[in-house]
């Protein structure tokens, strides 16, 4: 966690550094579209007093609408920032506990800033990128029907993508990008007990649409 | 932009560091602990101990008179496999600081007395202030046995009577605080009737595994709700009625696991892992309670899991059989008693009214009734309560 955070401000730093030598006309580039949440969540279990030895939870997919802002910083080189209509995610109780059904329902503000490498010539029609950057997840709405309190920590972690963008016009395209993201938290609901997991979501990120380039 | 992720970066590593050193962390309730108390020797003058049978040093007496009568000789009287020399842990407490302790009150089926030595030996009129009752809870007056005449004034109220008395708890006073497990074993039997109902509707097709295992959780949920209320009312009587008032020298002792007794023995095994979490999470919510408080929190749930396990480092030789005879005390009390109550089970030898099994040694069998210890059970928890006493620098 901790060395993430250093890569993470590294990356952030070098980005901003160079953001501060613009010696050319800088394209801007505003990106919409759908992006789907596909969790490979695990846990370490879900423990607790009277919470029988077996219990987890998974967490569901989810899809929203996707909207992204990139600056160039050169030919080759954009900053991104990812942000999306936060979604709501489910979990659902499994192991020696799954007859609880559905346990949890949060909505999760995830912006990303990520440093673009595009490949290619700008004038190319499909131009792949890659991506790397840090993910900030902060969990809202958690609700639970089985604890009158509970807590999802916020998550900070790295974010990596592989997109391309294929243009149409002058100023507008298509894309697609799929990003792996860091999303680790610990779990907190108190009730007539205390009940305690930590989360990896190990989400999978699949989006694509449109993008307008000025 | 930069700054906010500093303070991401910031609020996360400490995040990360306080879980590494394994600390307090405020989201996790009971992950904190009591802070403040004493670490210098006391001058005690007088325990006093708030609680249940396991602490109850005589209140019921007059209910095992020999005339049947109320008045003395007793055939039983305590919470244990008694005798002439037969004493429960917190006088064996009293004699090894010099102490004496005796009942705060005596009494049974409505009749009772405060402070029943000072009757015939006023000058110990300082020493009644042992209040564990028998089947004492903490704020609920109708304790177990309330309705067979017991006098189970709970532990709010045996505080309140206290500082009635004194006015105030003293720096010399040694102040035990040990309940709850009524409220648990109360619980343990609304929650068993409750899933009783539930296994038979679903024997009878009336509901799904999925929805009787969800109404078993549910039942046990609410079982566990109400010994969380037990527990924070519990540590808010300590805060308020003893720390408040006086109280300086303060031990509360936490629940041994019942399922480790020869009652929870009997238990089906569906059943045992129940009992275990109903004690857990009262002891979760008093350690959550008293985080912060200037109190010492004696785990004796751990102690007691330790004798449970190994019983020979402790000179017990049996930990599973109760020292007394159901059968036997039944046909001493005229069969008014069938449930084996050590209360009225006496381990004189040769007496008519010896109620104890053939073989049994009250001094190397652990328990004299189905969750009761012995004298020897008791001199265990009296050891223990003892070397944690000196450890703390009390004593």
């Amino acid at each position: 966690m901790n060395s993430n955070i250093r890569i993470a401000g590294l990356v952030v730093a070098t980005a901003l550094a160079a953001a501060q030598a613009p010696a050319w006309a800088q394209s801007q580039t505003v990106k919409a579209g759908v992006i789907r949440y596909d969790a490979h969540s695990k846990t370490n279990g879900v423990t607790g007093v009277g919470i029988p030895p077996g219990a987890d939870a998974q967490v569901g997919d989810a899809t929203t609408v996707f909207l992204s802002y990139e600056y160039e910083l050169k030919p080759q080189v954009g900053i991104e920032l990812v942000l999306g209509i936060p979604p709501k995610i489910t979990a659902k109780a499994t192991g020696s506990v799954a007859f609880l059904g559905e346990v949890l329902t949060a909505r999760n503000v995830a912006p990303t800033l990520l440093v673009n490498y595009h490949f290619g010539d700008p004038a190319a029609a499909l131009r792949p990128y890659v991506g790397l950057g840090i993910n900030y997840t902060r969990f809202t709405d958690v609700k639970t029907p089985y604890a009158w309190d509970v807590k999802l920590r916020d998550s900070v972690g790295l974010a990596a993508q592989l997109g391309a963008d294929y243009r149409l016009g002058q100023h507008w395209g298509l894309f697609g990008s799929v990003a792996r993201v860091d999303v680790k938290s610990k779990l907190v609901a108190t009730g007539a007990t205390v009940l305690q997991s930590s989360i990896d979501f190990a989400p999978w990120t699949y989006a694509f649409g449109a993008y307008c380039r000025f | 932009m930069h700054k906010t992720i500093r303070n991401w970066a910031l609020t996360a590593t400490a995040a990360a560091m306080l879980a590494a050193c394994g600390g307090s962390d405020p989201d996790v309730a009971g992950s904190g602990n009591p802070d403040g108390a004493p670490s210098t020797k006391g001058s005690f003058t007088a325990i006093v101990s708030f609680g249940d049978s396991l602490s109850d040093v005589g209140t019921y007496a007059p209910a095992t008179s020999l005339a049947g009568n109320g008045t003395a000789p007793y055939f039983g009287g305590k919470f244990t496999a008694n005798s002439a020399t037969a004493t429960v842990w917190v006088e064996n407490l009293a004699t090894t600081m010099g102490l004496l302790t005796t009942p705060a009150e005596a009494g049974f089926a409505g009749s009772s007395v405060k402070c029943p030595v000072a009757l015939s030996v006023p000058t110990l009129a300082s020493t009644c202030t042992a209040y564990g009752q028998g089947g004492s809870r903490v704020t609920d007056p109708n304790g177990i046995g309330k309705s067979g005449g017991a006098l189970t004034v709970p532990m709010k109220t045996q505080i309140a009577n206290h500082l009635a008395r004194f006015s105030s708890f003293k720096a010399s006073d040694l102040i035990m605080v040990w309940g709850g497990n009524n409220d648990v074993f109360i619980q343990f039997g609304t929650f068993s009737a409750v899933a009783t109902q539930i296994q038979t509707d679903a024997a009878a097709g009336k509901l799904t595994a999925d929805q009787a295992n969800l109404a078993l959780f549910q039942a046990q949920s609410n079982a566990q709700a109400a010994l969380k209320q037990a527990a924070q009312e519990l540590t808010g009587y300590i805060r308020t009625d003893i720390l408040a008032k006086g109280g300086k020298y303060v031990v509360v002792m936490n629940l041994p696991d019942s399922s480790l007794t020869p009652f929870g023995g009997t238990l089906p095994a569906s059943a045992k892992p129940v009992l275990t979490a109903l004690v857990d999470t009262f002891n979760l919510w008093l350690k959550d309670g008293l985080t912060g408080l200037p109190v010492k929190l004696m785990d004796q749930n751990l102690a007691g899991k330790d004798v449970y396990a190994n019983p020979a480092k402790y000179g017990l030789t049996n930990n599973t059989v109760p020292a007394c005879d159901a059968a036997k005390i039944q046909i001493i009390t005229g069969g008014a008693i069938t449930d084996g109550s050590s209360l009225f089970c006496n381990s004189t030898p040769g007496v008519p009214y010896n109620g104890t099994r053939t073989g049994a040694d009250v001094n190397t069998w652990q328990f004299a009734d189905g969750v009761h210890p012995t004298p020897g059970g008791h001199k265990v928890i009296s050891t223990t309560v003892v070397q944690q006493l000196k450890a703390y620098g009390w004593l």
